[in-house]
């Protein structure tokens, strides 16, 4: 599904986000990436989505180079790509049920999704998207009458209705409570595990990428530093992986401890 | 010695403005016109009088009624096309088609808004001829170059995230403009589109002195025939338009805004 060939990925600045890749995913396998601020998690995400392009190495998305493709075979990739961000990037007078439909504009024509804007075509759709993540009544509401946690479940339920081949996180719960952040990251798991597609998700929080992932990658200074099924992973790992780092990651990565929550998903 | 400055600055600016108001009056011949006006304040107190009783005549009146509709058309008309010249100038004009494209645009967006709009009259009387057709023109030009600039920078001052997440999810350029940033502006552009048909409809009525057409065509014929009493009806029916426009888009800005 996924391939990375020794990709390095430098700033303007010279200084490397990532040095040296080497990574596969395959296809309808769930990944957490983990580890302190900088690490290179959000560079790394942005160039499996064919937002970025790498600086060096290869990347290779269902066997294509994206970077090689036409404007228009790249604007098709990236529609069967969904993304969720740490802040939802939702226009705050959007209505909820116009945000939720955005997620198919990579795939409606253009004189869809202008008539969308008049009068939203697909209301059932939305609907069928928000009823499981408890906002079916706020359809029609205006995006900046929710609630943080609200917002990130409308830009979840668009990343559902997107229905993609591969679902990229980044750091999807970290504004969340922990409650919310749990329920955000299931539904995330349970959708992927449904359709049998490729979630890749960035997570601060180490406990929910043992618990709910089936694989973890750890990253620190642009390197894998492991790269293990979620069973494999323990307090070592996680330790070696957050050491030095600020006291706020230290404390987040403790949380880590339960080896009875590891067993329960291995 | 800093502190002992300090309270002069007051003399010094009080006195620097006593001066320019002496220096206007003696630069206008105000007093001698002041003089001269006090022995003709009986002439003058006579011609206000003839505008006292304004021309209710049905016949008048309901001419009156057609050139406020055609003020209102023109001022409509003109707005409106200013704003889809606006929007299509203003998206080139905030950088988004390049430095090459922002450039023409920002030049485009300058002479239209440099020339006021009843020099664009005189000009669109000459080149369209007599009517209302070259008062709508007109408007529109000058406007669209006001509204274009306001309207790129709000279009600068959106954040980009959420259009540009939508690019990255696959979706077309027009697309994710229209579902990432246009709900962020468009509150934004209606209001200042608003704001500038309140203005227009007071300069519709005004072109009319060149030829433009609507009420200020009429208001101009009345008072060269000296028919004080049908130009009085004429401005109040002006005033009256404009207090109209004025209460209506204010209302609507004011949803807008709060909303």
């Amino acid at each position: 599904m996924i391939s990375l060939t020794a990709v390095s990925m430098a700033h303007a600045g010279g200084r490397l986000a990532l040095d040296g890749i080497d990574l596969s995913v395959s296809a309808g396998e769930r990944v957490a990436l983990i580890g302190p601020s900088g690490a290179g998690k959000t560079t790394l995400l942005r160039l499996i989505g064919a937002s970025l392009q790498p600086t060096t190495g290869l990347l290779r998305i269902d066997g294509v180079d994206p970077w090689g493709l036409s404007a228009r075979d790249l604007q098709r990739l990236r529609a069967g790509i969904g993304k969720m961000h740490q802040t939802p990037p939702i226009p705050p007078r959007q209505r909820v049920v116009t945000a939720v439909l955005a997620g198919r504009l990579g795939q409606w024509p253009l004189w869809r999704a202008m008539a969308s804007l008049v009068y939203p075509l697909d209301i059932a759709g939305a609907r069928a998207v928000l009823e499981p993540l408890g906002l079916a009544e706020r359809l029609f509401d205006r995006c900046d009458q929710l609630s943080g946690g609200q917002l990130q479940r409308v830009a979840l339920a668009r990343l559902f209705y997107q229905q993609p081949q591969l679902e990229l996180a980044d750091e999807p719960v970290s504004a969340l409570d922990p409650a919310l952040a749990r329920a955000v990251a299931v539904a995330l798991n349970d959708d992927a595990k449904r359709r049998g597609v490729t979630l890749i998700a960035s997570l601060h929080a180490v406990e929910l990428a043992l618990s709910e992932f089936s694989r973890v990658i750890g990253l620190r200074n642009g390197r894998v530093a492991f790269d293990l099924p979620a069973g494999q992973v323990g307090q070592h790992h996680v330790e070696a992986l957050y050491a030095g780092a600020g006291a706020g990651q230290v404390a987040e990565a403790a949380k880590a401890e339960p080896r009875a929550r590891l067993t329960r998903c291995a | 010695m800093t502190a002992g400055r300090l309270p002069y600055r007051g003399v010094l600016m009080t006195a620097g403005v006593l001066v320019a108001v002496l220096a206007g009056v003696w630069r206008l011949d105000l007093v001698p016109a002041f003089a001269e006006g006090a022995d003709s304040l009986g002439e003058l107190i006579g011609f206000l009088q003839r505008f006292a009783a304004p021309d209710l005549t049905p016949a008048f009146l309901a001419k009156v009624g057609q050139g406020a509709v055609e003020t209102l058309a023109i001022s409509l008309i003109g707005t409106l096309l200013a704003v889809v010249g606006g929007v299509a100038l203003a998206l080139p004009a905030s950088g988004r088609m390049g430095w090459p494209g922002q450039a023409a645009a920002r030049f485009c967006l300058n002479l239209l808004r440099s020339v006021p709009e009843l020099v664009w009259a005189t000009l669109t009387v000459l080149a369209a001829g007599l009517g209302p057709f070259a008062g709508t023109l007109a408007l529109a030009l000058h406007t669209a170059g006001v509204l274009g600039r306001l309207y790129a920078e709000a279009l600068e001052n959106t954040p980009p995230a959420p259009e540009a997440a939508l690019h990255e999810a696959g979706s077309g350029a027009v697309a994710a403009f229209l579902y990432g940033t246009l709900p962020a502006v468009a509150p934004q552009w209606v209001a200042y589109g608003l704001y500038r048909w309140e203005m227009n409809i007071r300069m519709a009525a005004i072109l009319g002195f060149v030829g433009a057409g609507g009420l200020g065509a009429q208001l101009y014929y009345a008072l060269s025939l000296f028919q004080e009493s049908q130009a009085a009806t004429l401005i109040i029916a002006m005033l009256v338009l404009s207090l109209l426009v004025d209460a209506m888009s204010g209302g609507l800005r004011r949803r807008l805004v709060t909303a």
